[in-house]
């Protein structure tokens, strides 16, 4: 039996029916049409369905629909951020760090969440706080400077710089 | 993947939790932050007919009580502990266990409770329903194992990672049902069946995980191994805690734990023993991981052989050790 949820996505509210088993990747995409949000493996292994709740990032194939009526949640249509997740995608594109594409939204909302957390991240934060997403494409080293190249736009210096 | 059809009920108190669980019984299953519980859906190794959502019930913050508990609520995000001062100041060890967990969106959903309750994994069990129409092993109900063709018993690996620095820290599990409730030391729930892992009966809710704390001069360590390093289930993962005296050389306690071995964590007890009363040292070290490997008695899987995972047991053990003199 269908159930009546509220969500509230990219600041807009919405009034969905949806199944008790409905994840909120299926909802995002089945039922309001935000395609952004991609779902690979649907177990928590890969990070493509990654989106925001209430600032942080979360898996949204493995939570319930039903469970995020009072979070806010942010895909990667919703801009957030700032800007951040605007100048993550031009690195991106600037890198090459972008191939079939189908990991580059979660890979640039954990990215940006790890940017609002720590603006100047080491390789090595970038590496943990990028485990959770799989991409088979780029061999991942695009992908970190990329987020290293965005630090550095959005701190206004260079990494070396700031050692000095 | 689709998630099989339930019925949701989303409890706004842990009472009303156990209530429902009290009602439906084996029939439910209850789900925290998901992440155990919904991969097992979607793989249809389980199908309750309830499924019991916590994520409205309010999480309480951790506090230190006058008996000298640190009290965290079963239902903390993992990666709430690391935020909470608190908890870095009486359990940097559970803290630094929890960091190494999943990735950061799973550490952001998963919760403690859930990590303690975590189901035992193996390589046969742990497939999509491509296997589904072959005989059913142990865990499935039925009466023969994969992993070991001849085993008379399932051999499936507790592979939680706080699970180890829980057992170093001497943690008690609050449990609530319907009668009331109890507290249990986290060492004895563990059934070492790994059918049914943990004590833990249909009805019960882990509420509270509590943690005695110390005013012993202490160095930790913890160590995971996997073959990724992120976003992995561990190969061997060990927690080490030494309790020194004054003069901070010599080791008045210790507790070293390994995890991912076989269905409980083991505590390594000679190695334990070879470091009490004695002045820390390399030579020292490397004599108590021979021990540890000699004793811990891992379950081999496809993909490592048991003298492969004593060999890891060894190293980590070693390189633990290492890093817990360095924090005291």
């Amino acid at each position: 039996m269908k159930i009546v949820i509220e969500l509230s996505v990219n600041g807009d509210s919405y009034e969905v029916a949806v199944e008790p088993q409905t994840t909120l990747t299926e909802c995002l995409r089945d039922h309001l049409g935000l395609m952004g949000t991609k779902e690979a493996c649907g177990t928590g292994e890969c990070g493509s369905c990654t989106v925001w709740a209430d600032g942080r990032p979360i898996l949204s194939c493995l939570v319930l629909a039903a469970d995020c009526q009072q979070m806010e949640i942010t895909t990667i249509e919703g801009y957030p951020g700032h800007g951040t997740i605007k100048v993550l995608q031009q690195k991106f594109q600037e890198k090459g760090a972008v191939q079939c594409g189908f990991c580059t939204s979660g890979m640039i909302l954990t990215s940006a969440a790890l940017l609002k957390k720590n603006s100047r991240p080491t390789e090595d934060e970038i590496r943990k706080a990028l485990e959770g997403n799989l991409c088979r494409c780029t061999g991942y080293n695009k992908i970190f400077q990329a987020v290293q190249a965005a630090s550095e736009q959005l701190s206004g210096e260079s990494v070396e710089e700031a050692a000095k | 993947m689709r998630l099989p059809r339930f019925e949701l009920k989303q409890p706004e108190s842990l009472n009303d939790a156990a209530e429902l669980l009290y009602r439906y019984g084996s029939s439910a299953g209850l789900a925290a932050g998901g992440t155990d519980l919904f991969p097992r859906l979607k793989y249809r190794l389980a199908a309750p007919d309830v499924v019991v959502s916590l994520r409205r019930i309010p999480v309480g913050q951790p506090v230190e009580d006058p008996e000298g508990y640190l009290i965290i609520d079963a239902l903390m995000k993992l990666a709430d502990m690391g935020r909470s001062e608190i908890i870095q100041r009486n359990a940097p060890l559970l803290v630094e266990a929890a960091h190494w967990i999943g990735s950061s969106q799973i550490r952001n959903m998963a919760t403690l409770g859930g990590n303690v309750c975590l189901e035992t994994r193996c390589m046969y069990f742990n497939q999509s329903h491509d296997f589904q129409f072959v005989e059913p092993c142990f865990k499935r109900g039925g009466d023969l194992c994969y992993l070991m063709p001849k085993g008379r018993k399932c051999w499936a690996v507790c592979m939680a990672d706080t699970a180890p620095a829980l057992v170093c820290l001497d943690a008690r599990i609050e449990l609530t049902n319907g009668d009331g409730t109890r507290r249990v030391p986290f060492a004895d729930l563990f059934t070492g069946n790994s059918v049914k892992p943990i004590d833990v009966g249909p009805t019960d809710v882990v509420t509270r995980v509590l943690i005695p704390t110390s005013s012993a001069i202490r160095g930790w360590g913890f160590m995971k191994s996997s073959p990724r390093g992120g976003l992995e289930f561990a190969t061997v993962n060990l927690a080490v805690l030494l309790e020194m005296l004054d003069d901070r050389e010599t080791c008045s306690n210790a507790r070293i734990t390994v995890g991912a071995v076989s269905a409980s964590p083991q505590r390594a007890h000679k190695a334990e023993e070879l470091l009490k009363g004695q002045k820390l040292s390399t030579d020292l070290f490397v004599a108590a991981a021979q021990a540890a490997a000699e004793e811990i008695r891992p379950v081999p899987r496809p993909d490592y052989s048991r003298s492969y995972l004593k060999e890891c047991v060894k190293i980590l053990c070693r390189d633990s050790l290492t890093m817990a003199r360095g924090k005291i």
